[in-house]
């Protein structure tokens, strides 16, 4: 296969990509709808760039370096992504497949139903091999503090803590922006999966669990970890979010950084400092910004230097187009006419939301954070989480400008270096206050009137979950996410939730008439992210003896 | 949400498949007013957490026909409550790893025949045909039934919610049963975490934590609860159809409907006794090299996620159903293990005549909640604890 690196922080800036044709790389269609998909997020987590290689069933193309030869998309879409018939199922059922009630009529089609149901369910088709796969087992490894994530927070600890003396300390990357020193093998790109609670009869309390991109697992022991995990921007609910051409700034950025023109003139949705990185990354492809909230007086100045038109307080209602977004309709908040732009893109830069994961699986207290309008974990001043030994820096632990992050980080790692005794399980835990209102609350109490009867939104897009269907869980009286997964499906495909959760917690909490904190949260489970079976396979188990 | 009575007929411990199917058939008996509380939400509990497998091959007569009466209620479910539960019969297949286990397997193999399902032996070639791709060598063979299979617990769940509560069923989320009111021997009301409903019945109907609501009753019980670990792959095409099982470890997996491998197998057991509903990474080593030594061409699939639920264990493997030999009012239904599921519909048929003081066909020394007390021998287990 074609691997180029992808990663800008890999290969330095001015490496350059290779050329690539204009447009979107890699077709795919989504699971139950066919409809067309292309990349979104560009960070590996969501499901529409899923492809094969040799190895793996499903890797993302993003990952992997958007490799364009002998790349074969997964085995969904038949006769292939771009022409697939099984795309009339998105005609055929413009309201949506009901799969609850649906399939069970006449009692003497259902055994056909079911079979043909499940052949067009599943991404790919496992390859029989017969012969034992030698699974590669667990690599152990031991260290004073693991600091997982090497963005600026995630470095600033490491630095900190070596130049303090404290020995080893170890580092993973899922983009292994840094590799590092004798004292941490590299392990390449490498994802922490699963962080259990600490055994405190161990002497290295925490162990973390690590994929390696190249395979297998490893398994780190340490005394302390520091989750620097930063964030990921957030997707948004409107007709047509699922459309080719719609990115998050994630997304746009990794397309432009393996060498393709996703756009050429899209729009920006965001008012921040990540609408703000998008322009400086597209100089001459943004033909708009929308915003769903005022737009500060720095952006607005950077627009009327390049003539870009901004529409504040307005509501991004749907993009059009049939194979990629061609025009997208808007409507000025508090109501107004649907007003039409020409454009090729959409580009949401406008919340980043913090990975919570980690702090979830190992038992961490969390909090509901009404900024991002998410979850992070309850820390003291210098980043201790209720978990003794876990820390929580950067991004991960409120959001803020990264010099205050690096500020923040290096506090953390002073208390970790003067060896302060891990706190006990709840640390200064702040009372709960009360949610302030998300931003984005009076704009989804808005859109929602714009979905007309039981129109087609998107709203968990690995699993094709309809808004409609929430929409129809709340009605039948289920309150909560837990519920509600349970009830749509919402959340329970390849991203784990990363995509969808964050807006359907803001849409239930509007329709169900309390804050977003009390509409819960769907337990993280372990894996972080899709682990081999091979991988896994090499932990060892209580049966083999102690560890 | 507050009970709409000061008094109900029945109040049922449990919004779970037991406590909902049991409620299912009060109402359709006329039996009223009926109450459930539940201090989850609904589908906390086991029943959104397991595998959805429904078999009928057991080692004792009564279970077989419970589960054989289940098997025909599910195949009419989607008629009856109008949701999918997606039943699919398409056979468990019980994995012999050698001789020895394939011997083991012909005493339920000759009890179900002689009940009258079709159980078939299979040899090494026959496994393969059930399990392509499984690794030579892995299984000499075993026991297949067609007429078993898997569904969705969920809309099992919906389906039972959307009818009680069209019969006028109350059911209340977020409340919690503490303990029961006496009048003597007798019930008289039971007491929540919102106060006092009189009802002279109370179902303990509380899956893994049925234990805890009899203590607090002031009942003494033989229910354990373990916490069973299970996990789901990412979707694959449709390449296996059966459930299947290996008694030796426990192993269970099949395909669903979506295409994902969902699976488990028996906890190794666990000191500290917890019934925490956490992930084990220890769990997702074992139940990986299970999967990928039979299949070795799982190999590079990847998990997307595991989960825990509680299994609700008795000494003998069999459930309880039946009034408590110290409480009258007090009807236990659980210890239902790995089997509640499959043994819902027909086994809470028989909770539900109970209640309404009707004769019931399963014997209490192999069901009632008294039968742990006599330590007579020969009483009938069931050593099959499988999904
Ligand atoms: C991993 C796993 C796999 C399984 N696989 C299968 C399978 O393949 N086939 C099969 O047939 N079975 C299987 N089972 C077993 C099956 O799921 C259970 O036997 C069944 O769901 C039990 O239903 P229930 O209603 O008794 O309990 P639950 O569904 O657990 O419901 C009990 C309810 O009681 C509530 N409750 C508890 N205490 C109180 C209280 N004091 N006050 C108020 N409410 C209370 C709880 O909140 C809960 O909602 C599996 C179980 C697990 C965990």
């Amino acid at each position: 296969m074609n691997r180029t690196p992808a990663d800008p922080r890999t290969s330095g800036d001015d490496a350059r990509p290779p050329p690539r044709p204009p447009g979107l790389p890699i077709g795919q269609r989504s699971i139950r709808y066919h409809r067309p998909r292309a990349p979104f997020c560009g960070i590996g987590y969501c499901t529409n760039c899923l492809v094969r290689t040799d190895a793996r069933l499903n890797v993302r193309a993003c990952r992997e370096g958007y490799p364009v030869d002998g790349v074969r998309p997964t085995s969904h879409a038949w006769p292939s992504p771009r022409w697939d018939l099984f795309a009339v199922f998105d005609g055929l059922f413009p309201h949506g497949i009901d799969t609850l009630r649906g399939f069970r009529r006449p009692a003497i089609l259902v055994r056909a139903y079911q079979r043909v149901v499940r052949r067009l369910a599943g991404y790919a088709t496992p390859r029989v091999a017969t012969a034992r796969a030698p699974a590669p087992p667990t690599q152990r490894r031991a260290c004073e503090v693991l600091v997982i994530g090497q963005g600026t927070a995630g470095r600033a600890v490491a630095d900190e803590l070596r130049r303090r003396g404290v020995d080893p300390v170890m580092t993973v990357d899922r983009d292994r922006r840094r590799s590092e020193g004798a004292a941490s093998p590299d392990l390449g790109r490498a994802t922490a999966v699963f962080l259990p609670p600490p055994d405190p009869a161990q002497p290295h309390p925490l162990r973390c669990y690590v994929a390696r991109d190249v395979g297998g697992l490893v398994e780190i022991a340490s005394r302390r970890v520091v989750v620097a995990t930063g964030g990921y921007d957030a997707s948004l609910l409107f007709a047509g979010n699922d459309r080719p051409g719609v990115v998050t700034a994630d997304g746009a950025v990794s397309l432009a950084s393996a060498g393709f023109s996703p756009f050429s003139h899209a729009i920006v949705f965001g008012d921040g400092p990540r609408a703000r990185d998008v322009l400086a990354r597209f100089p001459r492809e943004i033909a708009a910004i929308v915003a769903p909230n005022e737009i500060g007086p720095d952006l607005v100045a950077i627009a009327a230097d390049r003539g870009i038109p901004l529409y504040p307080r307005s509501l991004l209602v749907r993009a059009e187009g049939r194979r990629g977004v061609r025009r997208v309709a808007l409507r000025a908040r508090g109501g107004g006419p649907l007003m039409t732009l020409e454009a090729d893109g959409v580009v949401l830069a406008h919340r980043r939301i913090p990975h919570p994961q980690l702090f979830f699986q190992c038992g961490a207290r969390m909090r509901w954070d009404p900024r991002p309008g998410a979850y992070r974990p309850v820390t003291d001043p210098t980043g201790a989480t209720t978990v003794p030994g876990v820390y929580a820096v950067g991004f991960a632990r409120e959001s803020a400008v990264p010099s205050d992050a690096e500020g923040g980080a290096r506090r953390t790692a002073e208390a970790i270096a003067a060896g302060a005794p891990p706190p006990g399980p709840e640390p200064l835990a702040p009372a709960e206050p009360l949610d302030p209102p998300h931003p984005l609350l009076g704009y989804y109490r808005e859109l929602l009137a714009e979905l007309g009867g039981r129109e087609k939104w998107i709203a968990c897009p690995c699993e094709d979950v309809l808004l409609s269907e929430i929409v129809e869980a709340n009605e039948r009286g289920y309150r909560g996410i837990e519920v509600v997964k349970r009830y749509t499906g919402l959340g329970t495909g390849l991203c784990q939730g990363r995509y969808c959760l964050p807006d359907a917690l803001l849409i239930l909490s509007i329709l169900e008439g309390r804050p977003p904190s009390r509409v819960g949260y769907i337990t993280q489970r372990p894996p972080v992210v899709p682990t081999r079976l091979a991988d896994l396979a090499g932990i060892p188990g209580p049966e083999e003896g102690p560890s | 949400m507050k009970a709409e009575r000061s008094e109900y007929r029945v109040v049922i411990v449990g919004a779970g498949v037991i406590g909902l199917y049991t409620a299912h058939h009060l109402a359709r008996r006329g039996a009223g007013p009926i109450l459930i509380v539940d201090r989850g939400f609904l589908s906390s509990g086991a029943s959104g957490r397991n595998g959805g497998g429904v078999r009928q091959q057991w080692q004792t007569r009564a279970t077989i026909r419970l589960a054989r009466e289940s098997v025909a209620a599910y195949r009419r479910f989607a008629r009856d409550f109008g949701y999918n539960p997606w039943f699919r019969q398409s056979g468990y297949l019980f994995l012999a790893e050698d001789a020895a286990a394939l011997e083991r397997l012909g005493p339920v193999h000759e009890l179900v025949r002689s009940e009258g399902l079709s159980s078939e032996w299979v040899d090494a070639a026959g496994v393969a045909r059930h399990v392509p791709g499984i690794r030579p060598g892995a299984a000499v063979g075993g026991t297949y039934l067609g007429s078993d299979g898997t569904l969705y617990p969920f809309p099992v769940v919906w389906g039972l919610h959307d009818a009680l509560r069209a019969a006028g069923v109350e059911i209340l989320h977020g409340i919690e049963a503490l303990g029961v009111e006496r009048d003597g021997g007798r019930v008289r009301a039971l007491q929540t975490s919102r106060g006092r409903i009189a009802t002279p019945t109370v179902v303990n109907a509380a899956g893994g934590w049925s234990r805890e609501f009899s203590e607090r009753c002031g009942l003494a019980v033989a229910n354990r609860a373990t916490r069973h670990e299970i996990l789901a792959t990412e979707p694959l095409k449709p390449f296996l159809d059966p459930m299947v099982v290996r008694a030796s470890d426990g192993l269970y997996f099949s395909q669903t409907m979506r295409g994902e491998i969902v699976g488990g197998l028996s906890p190794l057991a666990d000191p500290t006794g917890s019934i925490a509903m956490s992930s084990s990474a220890g769990f997702l080593g074992r139940m990986a090299r299970a999967l990928v030594d039979l299949l070795p061409g799982l190999a590079s699939v990847g998990v997307l996620r595991a989960w825990s639920g509680l299994y609700d264990d008795t000494p003998d493997g069999l459930p309880i159903v039946g009034e408590d030999p110290a409480l009258s009012g007090f009807v236990h239904a659980n210890g239902f293990g790995g089997h509640g599921m499959m043994l819902a519909p027909s086994s809470t048929e028989r909770v539900a005549r109970l209640v309404l003081g009707e004769r019931i066909d399963l014997d209490p020394a192999e069901f009632g909640p008294g039968r742990f007390a006599s330590t007579g021998s020969g009483r009938p287990t069931e050593a099959l604890q499988l999904g």
